[in-house]
């Protein structure tokens, strides 16, 4: 997986072009494990308490 | 109708001014539709999105520099001033002063996330034709653009992150008294007894250290 984006300007030179959108899945990602991670956490916690 | 009788309203703890969450809840709506606009597109969502992009990106600009401002001189910075302290009471789940340390790291990561943002937009802000100036694509040299989007971009990726994580912590039932507290301003005393250190925040204004 790139983690930014390249073009070819109108010299043939290599050009930065921003970050690669592939990185949006594992942004959603991420914030989804934190979620669930916690949510498990919580729920354990619960149990215990009861 | 909220009850704004002398008593109740005696009772209440002021956790938020009005202007504050009139600031929240505009950079809320702001940081949503900055989102929807700058990456459905990528999602394969087409629509034409860089104007209401960028307008939303100078309301959003607006409210930091006025969030900054009040911030710096009318509030105490130090509330939302990570130091040990902070780290050493979470450990021992003590409770907190006005923020506890979780709610100080979504706001410092939010805070760097947004100012990236702005900053980077503002700089985008010359290759896009307004009322009040023609564009010019070679304000900067090809390879600062590049820099000037990949910062964009992680910030922007970064942003999904942390909205995904705040939203859900500000649904947590035990939280709600928080959302509640952004919506109307106040805690109760007994919430404010459960969650709140008085030596350190007596309830209204910046907090004690």
């Amino acid at each position: 997986m790139d983690f930014v984006r390249f073009s070819t300007d109108a010299w043939g030179q290599r050009v930065l072009e921003g970050i690669s959108w592939d990185l949006l899945p594992v942004a959603i990602g991420l914030g989804a494990l934190v979620i669930v991670v916690h949510a498990i956490y919580r729920a354990v916690r619960k149990r215990r308490a009861s | 109708m909220p009850d704004t009788s002398p008593t109740l309203a005696a009772e209440r703890v002021q956790r938020h001014a009005a202007v504050d969450r009139v600031f929240h809840w505009i950079v809320a709506l702001a940081v949503l539709t900055l989102l929807a606009t700058g990456l459905l597109p990528v999602a394969g969502v087409k629509f034409s999105w860089v104007t209401i992009h960028w307008i939303t990106g100078v309301v959003l600009a607006l409210a930091v520099v006025f969030h900054l401002i009040r911030a710096t001189f009318w509030q105490r910075l130090r509330c939302v001033w990570i130091g040990l302290k902070d780290l050493r009471n979470a450990l021992a789940h003590r409770r907190a002063a006005k923020y506890s340390l979780a709610q100080k790291l979504m706001h410092n990561g939010m805070t760097g996330v947004i100012l990236t943002l702005v900053i980077t937009g503002l700089c985008m802000l010359a290759k896009v034709e307004t009322p009040w100036w023609k564009r010019n694509p070679y304000f900067f040299a090809a390879d600062t653009w590049g820099v000037v989007y990949v910062l964009h971009g992680a910030a922007a990726l970064l942003t999904v992150t942390l909205v995904m994580i705040h939203v859900y912590f500000a649904l947590l039932p035990e939280k709600r008294v928080y959302l509640r507290a952004m919506w109307r301003g106040w805690d109760t005393p007994s919430e404010f007894a459960v969650y709140h250190d008085p030596a350190r925040w007596p309830g209204s204004g910046g907090e004690r250290r």
